[in-house]
């Protein structure tokens, strides 16, 4: 038993929210009868098709090629027919090239070539070809992740799920705590470290109990503070160490890793399982059943929150991922992606859009900011278009936690400014 | 349901604190220093208390009238921040003051220096402060000393008749004042909300456990100028209670001083501002014995764009570049 406390952190903050399907065990989904695969589902190049229409395709097949070094393989999640190839302008308004497979119901199945051994460059090796991502929400290829370019000593897993309303991690550290560590364990084996800690946010005690049994594994149980799942705090909180503004986990010798990405790794090393498959939270006050889903990539988001009982009448906003970073849906032609981990139905008293009013100087946003950075100042540096300011002022250092517009009593749009700021700084640069 | 779908950036939850209800809050906080003063001073204290309020609001409607919006835009965008300033002046006022100055002042503190600046949040000076030294500019000819409460002195001594006690201990005289009567500014001089320190106190723990304000600042500022004032006086610390019991220290201290627009951002920013803050206002009493907190906070509320511009939160994980040391 070695659970620890973590490093004090004096910001950030604790949010209202209530983790409506904690004690949902997650469930199969049923397999729809049309999957919309997107190309690009994690960050970088978009993968490239490699099959045509009307060819079959397996459970586990590959239908798209990584495209360069920053990229990752995406696999058919049923087995069935390609019905067509194009581009769909999707829930979340951006337009992406869609793979979409008429599911036939036989649930054939197409497994990686078996491994010979457990070599760290095989393992490696296998989570590239498995398309593994980032699922905690980033999307960065994982194999990538495992490649630093100096050596590390420490491996921090990510299962602090600070976000309020998802519960897909935490019911995976309760139901999947054996296959979980052996995951952790091939990662750690992938990287050549030896200590290996997981960071759990405390309203899990039965995933910090579950994890706790295995002796090589340290355990810390994480305040109730968001963001602690940001990458960079996490590290601080578990090992002490402040990553370097601009710089990467590696920098500090570490590699952070979430619990799905490890389960999935789990999958492909041992079940020789490519990435088509993934769990998320379906909840919500706005929906009739919440619950934890075990879904194909490519479902269709309106057949999960069908089978979850429906919408009630009352809910004014979906959202994909969690209520603090997620992105609100335009619409309902949204489907699953790798790194999804929640679909959220909000009614109107859980948003609490007000429109916003002047800046009353209150100071609560530098206060909770995680980054301290000052985000009163970067929004009218972003809205009076003065971008080489709000970069004095720190801008490219926004995580985008959302806790100043979260806290912010005038309810102004600082993350969304603050996002507009680094996309216009990033242009200036590449403009140059 | 699908085309009633609202789209908006994240966070999508918010926190429940809004402007309106912070405002709220200092307007509660305010509530037992109201009463104590009207049982003070009688219902000419309402009146006065009333017209300020009224008058504030009503200076805000007018503006935002004429700016031309319509009365339900202002009515769903009003945030009490102008009942605040206005329960402010009214409590900052004596007695003797004849029942136009509130609004006057009122009606100065709103236009001129918020609405004309932009609106809540825009003001440079705080408009509380501000209508109280406009008034006491202005219409010191109508009045003449303040008025002691209808309730006389209840533990110690006669009271003076001659100086008020924060002129006394401006001197470096201990007030023959008890300290209890101080604290319940019964027999003491004053204008309608200064006078009851209990029922601010009992205001500033409230707001403090609303966290609308940081308890530190208001402290360090009164325990700095009882300091202060002690040390002029070369270390006579039966100075300390009585200085920060008298005037309307307290009072600027908990609402004036921590007012949000005229503070700084940082935490550091903020104790830099305090502790001058209470430094100077004890070297002001010290100098002369008018409106000495008034003055203090106007002119401190000056130096906070200077404050927020030198000192910045340094982002988490940032280091301070290295300079090369070869290059000698």
């Amino acid at each position: 038993m070695k659970i620890l406390e973590p490093k004090h952190f004096p910001f950030g903050s604790k949010i209202h929210g209530t983790k409506l399907s904690k004690n949902c065990p997650i469930e199969k989904a049923p397999a729809p009868a049309r999957v919309y695969i997107s190309v690009s589902q994690h960050i970088g190049a978009p993968a490239i098709p490699v099959v045509n229409v009307g060819d079959k395709v397996k459970k586990g097949t590959l239908i798209a090629e990584a495209s360069g070094a920053i990229s990752a393989n995406v696999f058919s999640s049923v087995s069935g027919t390609v019905a067509e190839i194009r581009d769909i302008v999707n829930g979340l308004n951006q337009k992406q090239k869609y793979i979409i497979i008429d599911n036939d119901f036989k649930n054939e199945e197409e497994f990686l070539p078996p491994l010979g051994d457990f070599e760290p460059n095989t393992i490696i090796e296998r989570i590239r070809l498995a398309g593994l991502v980032g699922l905690g929400g980033a999307g960065f290829p994982t194999a990538v992740k495992l490649t630093p370019k100096n050596p590390l000593d420490t491996l921090v897993i990510n299962g602090a799920e600070c976000e309020p309303y998802l519960t897909c991690d935490h019911r995976l550290m309760v139901e999947r705590t054996d296959d979980i560590y052996k995951g952790i364990k091939y990662a750690a084996r992938a990287l050549n470290v030896k200590k290996i800690v997981v960071g759990i946010e405390r309203n899990k005690p039965n995933a910090i109990e579950a994890l706790s049994a295995f002796d090589d594994l340290e355990v810390v149980s994480l305040k109730r503070q968001y963001p602690m799942g940001s990458e960079k705090h996490l590290i601080y909180v578990t090992t002490g160490r402040k990553v370097p503004t601009g710089k990467m986990p590696f920098d500090v010798n570490c590699c952070v890793l979430n619990i799905k990405t490890v389960l999935a790794a789990y999958y492909a090393i041992e079940k020789d399982r490519p990435l088509t498959e993934t769990v998320l939270t379906v909840s919500g006050r706005g929906i009739k059943e919440p619950k934890n889903l075990q879904v194909a990539i490519g479902t269709p988001f309106s057949e999960l929150i069908a089978y979850c009982g429906g919408t009630s009448d009352d809910t004014v906003q979906i959202v994909a991922g969690g209520p603090m970073m997620g992105k609100a849906l335009v619409n309902l032609d949204q489907y699953v992606r790798k790194t999804d981990s929640g679909i959220l139905c909000l009614k109107a008293h859980e948003t609490y859009a007000e429109s916003p009013s002047n800046c009353i100087n209150c100071g609560l946003c530098a206060r909770k900011c995680p980054m301290r950075l000052m985000p009163m100042y970067i929004e009218s540096f972003a809205l009076s278009g003065d971008f080489k300011e709000a970069e004095r002022y720190g801008a490219m250092n926004c995580i985008e936690c959302g806790l100043c517009a979260y806290n912010c009593p005038a309810k102004r749009a600082l993350v969304q400014s603050i996002v507009y700021a680094k996309t216009k700084i990033k242009e200036m640069k590449n403009g140059k | 349901m699908e085309n009633k779908l609202i789209y908006s950036s994240s966070p999508h939850i918010k926190a429940q604190r809004t402007t309106r209800r912070i405002m709220i809050d200092v307007c509660i906080a305010l509530l037992p220093a109201t009463i104590m003063g009207i049982i003070y001073f009688g219902l000419y204290a309402l009146l006065l208390v009333a017209l300020s309020v009224a008058f504030a609001v009503i200076g805000e409607y007018l503006y935002l009238l004429i700016a031309g919006k319509t009365f339900k835009e202002i009515t769903d965008r009003f945030d009490f921040s102008s009942v605040v300033t206005g329960l402010l002046i009214g409590l900052t006022i004596g007695t003797n003051y004849p029942f136009y100055t509130p609004i006057f002042g009122s009606l100065f503190a709103v236009v001129a220096v918020k609405m004309l600046f932009g609106g809540t949040g825009k003001n440079v000076v705080n408009p509380a402060i501000a209508g109280r030294v406009f008034i006491f500019i202005s219409f010191q000819w109508a009045v003449g000393a303040w008025l002691f409460p209808a309730i006389g002195s209840v533990f110690g001594q006669t009271a003076e008749t001659s100086a008020t006690a924060v002129v006394n201990v401006s001197q470096g005289i201990i007030p023959k004042l008890s300290v209890l009567d101080m604290l319940l500014g019964t027999g003491m001089q004053g204008c309608i909300g200064e006078t009851c320190k209990l029922a601010l106190l009992a205001g500033g723990i409230y707001l403090a456990i609303r966290r609308v304000i940081n308890i530190m600042y208001p402290f360090i500022y009164i325990a700095l100028a009882g300091i202060t004032t002690v040390l002029i006086f070369g270390f006579d610390f039966a100075l300390f209670l009585p200085s920060i019991l008298s005037g309307g220290l307290i009072l600027g201290a908990i609402f004036m001083a921590t007012d949000y627009t005229t503070t700084p951002n940082t935490t550091l920013g903020n104790t830099v501002y305090f502790v001058f803050l209470g430094v100077l206002t004890a070297v002001l009493r010290y100098a002369t014995n008018m409106e000495t907190v008034s003055f203090a906070i106007l002119l401190m509320n000056l130096t906070v764009p200077l404050i927020d511009k030198f000192i910045l939160n340094k982002p988490f994980g940032y280091k301070k570049p290295q300079k090369a040391k070869e290059a000698k």
